[in-house]
Formats: structure tokens, C-alpha cells, sequence
């Protein structure tokens, strides 16, 4: 099959698609009317819907925090690092917001698709979230409990504190789409159905890379 | 000159139509998907055609725009799409009587394997076959022209034993 023969099959399509093709593409009214939202709006919406929940838990940390008034110095510190946490997770996903809106079409396609797909991967990028898991075993210490029985201190909320640590830690390092090659990374990530979007987009990417290196 | 206005912009829809149904009917495999793509490649176009400077033909910039839309709406809804039957008639798409049922074969065999290529490839060969120059291609997708023709190659020679293997 010659080129000029596909090229040639390809344009016979031509008046098939102008007769049969009904979308109405003289919509600009119903834009201006109704505010149309766009359907590729929905990861600026789930990271808007999550800047709204950080902020409502930050400001019920902060609210516990002042409430406490440092009597407990253990709560203080817990909850603190865990609002700080989520206070950067919010300015972060705030970022992610703006790089959607300001996301433009019409520059090269491997460009936008670049900054799409790293968009959607940047699930990765806000894996510091985890950092605040060990907190989470630590709000409820007192000297009061510690003093009334420190073997059970020790031998129970510590060790359990420290689990905690080494798992978040060690998730940390190795939740990176460099790891990804790794079995366990990919069926951790393969069963959580948050997750595919942000395997399908780096794939995406490796796909970019190949299709702008291919010689 | 392109006026920058409602009327502006409708002018330039009309005329370049078919490159959105083009796009829409390689992207997509139903017509509920190719109206919301094509409303989509529409709303999309409207949005940046203020930044539209003329520094590139209007084709070119409007290809960017609705491959690049295309694409991202192709990957948030393929994993629902059904593969089409080789061989199996587009059954959105009228037959028309004078076209031979050979022509017609192939018409269809080339939309099905541009359908099965990956996303950037079909938008390679979408461009290759609408004779945009490689340049324009490189324009349009980023690439190197060196990268675009080893690209077209490849692709070709993958479509032209394809229509082998299935006509002999």
C-alpha cells in the first residue's frame, strides 16, 4: 500500500464525517450562559475538595492546640507537627491547583501532556502526608501516664511509636516512581484504585520520553 | 487577519471543522464520546483563543489544541472503550452507495489501525496524513522533524503490512 493511497483513504472519510458528525460545535452561547464546566476538570476539583478538608482539620488542630494551652506538652508537639503537615500538604495541593488552571493547550502537545501527566502523578510529590502517621501514636502521651506506669510505657507505646516511625520512614523513601519497577511498590500501588490514575500517568510519561528520544 | 471576537472565532470553527471531527472520530468509538469530545475541543479552543497570537497558521495552533484535548480525554475514559472487530463497518458512519465495498474496506481497515496506534503515534500519523508538513509536526507535537520521520516510518511500514496481512 502506497502513501498516497492512505493518504487518499484517510481524506475519502472526509465527507462522511462532515454529513454524519451532528456535534454541535456552535455552543460559545451556552459557554457564556451556563459557565460550562469543562469534563477535564476533575483532578482540579478532587485537590480542591482536599484543600477544603485540610483546611476545616487544620483549623480543628489549631482550635485544640490553643485550647490546650501547653498543659500537655506531648499533645502540643503531636498535634502541632500533624497540623503543620497538613498546612503543607494544603499549600501544596493549592499549587497543584494553579498549574491545572494555568495549564495551556495549545502550546506543543508533548509539553502539555508532560505537565498533565506529572500533574497527576504528583501523588507521589505529597507523599510527605505520611510523615504525620507516627504523630498519631503519640497525642494521647502524659507524664501522668508515663509516671504511673513506666514498664507498660515502655514496653507497649514506645515500641509502637517506633514501629510506626520505621514503616512511614521507609514508605517515604520508597513510594517514588523510581521504585516502581519493584514488585511490591506496583501491587501495593496496582490495588488501590486512587492510585491507577497516578500509574497510568507514569507510564504516560516514560511513553513521552520514549516517543521524543525514538530514533 | 483573524478577528479576536464570537464572530472571529465561529468563522474559524467552521472553516476548520473537519480537523475536530477528524480528531474526534480517531480518538473515540462512540458517538456519545465523539459529541463530548467535540464540545470539549470546542470549549477548550474558545478558552485560549484570546491567547491565539498568529505567530503560527490557526491550523496549527487548533491542532495543538484539540490533539492535546483529545488525547487527555482519551486517556481519562479508554479503559471503558471496547476494541472494534477487524474488519467490522463503523457503524456511526453511513455507507454510501457509489463507494465500492473495497474502498469501503479499506476506509475502514485505516481507521481501525489509526484507532489502535497509542495516543502520540495517532496523533503523529493523524498530522502525516493530513499532509502537514514535518515541520509543522514537529511544531505541533514538540518533537525533533529527524524524530518525526523515523517515527512515520515506522508507523507506515507497521500499517502497510497490517492492510498485508488482512488483504491476502
Amino acid at each position: 500500500m502506497e502513501d498516497i493511497t492512505l493518504k487518499n483513504l484517510w481524506k475519502a472519510q472526509d465527507e462522511k464525517l462532515d454529513r454524519t458528525m451532528k456535534a454541535n460545535l456552535f455552543i460559545i452561547e451556552s459557554m457564556q450562559k451556563q459557565k460550562a464546566q469543562s469534563k477535564l476538570n476533575g483532578l482540579a476539583r478532587l485537590k480542591l475538595f482536599a484543600v477544603i478538608l485540610g483546611i476545616l482539620w487544620s483549623l480543628f488542630l489549631g482550635i485544640l492546640i490553643y485550647g490546650n494551652q501547653l498543659q500537655n506538652i506531648y499533645f502540643t508537639v503531636s498535634t502541632g507537627m500533624i497540623m503543620l503537615i497538613t498546612v503543607a500538604a494544603v499549600v501544596a495541593y493549592i499549587r497543584h491547583i494553579a498549574l491545572i488552571k494555568e495549564l495551556d493547550y495549545s502550546q506543543s502537545i508533548t509539553t502539555t501532556q508532560k505537565k498533565l501527566a506529572r500533574l497527576q502523578a504528583s501523588t507521589f510529590s505529597s507523599r510527605f502526608i505520611l510523615l504525620q502517621t507516627p504523630f498519631y501514636t503519640t497525642w494521647f502521651w502524659s507524664t501522668e501516664m508515663i509516671q504511673a506506669s513506666i514498664i507498660k510505657f515502655c514496653l507497649i507505646a514506645v515500641p509502637i511509636t517506633i514501629l510506626f516511625t520505621v514503616v512511614t520512614i521507609w514508605l517515604y523513601k520508597n513510594l517514588t516512581p523510581l521504585k516502581m519497577h519493584k514488585k511490591w511498590v506496583n501491587y501495593l500501588l496496582k490495588n488501590d484504585p486512587e492510585q491507577v490514575p497516578v500509574i497510568q500517568a507514569q507510564k504516560f510519561l516514560n511513553e513521552i520520553e520514549e516517543f521524543k528520544t525514538a530514533s | 487577519m483573524i478577528q479576536k471576537d464570537k464572530d472571529g472565532f465561529l468563522l474559524q470553527l467552521q472553516q476548520h471543522r473537519l480537523i475536530i471531527y477528524k480528531i474526534c472520530n480517531a480518538y473515540c468509538k462512540n458517538t456519545s464520546d465523539r459529541d463530548d469530545l467535540a464540545q470539549e475541543i470546542t470549549y477548550q479552543l474558545w478558552r485560549s483563543f484570546h491567547h491565539f497570537n498568529g505567530s503560527v497558521k490557526f491550523s496549527t495552533w487548533m491542532y495543538r489544541v484539540a490533539l492535546n484535548v483529545a488525547i487527555t480525554f482519551y486517556r481519562k475514559t479508554k479503559t471503558s472503550e471496547a476494541i472494534i472487530q477487524l474488519g467490522e463497518p463503523d457503524t456511526e458512519i453511513e455507507d454510501r452507495k457509489e463507494d465500492s465495498a473495497e474502498l469501503e474496506k479499506n476506509k475502514n481497515l485505516l481507521q481501525q489501525f489509526i484507532n489502535e496506534l497509542k495516543e502520540l503515534d495517532k496523533a503523529l500519523m493523524i498530522l502525516y496524513l493530513e499532509e502537514k508538513t514535518y515541520s509543522e509536526i514537529s511544531e505541533i507535537l514538540g518533537v525533533t522533524e529527524t524524530n518525526v520521520a523515523t517515527r512515520i516510518s515506522r508507523i507506515k511500514d507497521k500499517l502497510k503490512q497490517r492492510f498485508l496481512t488482512v488483504n491476502n
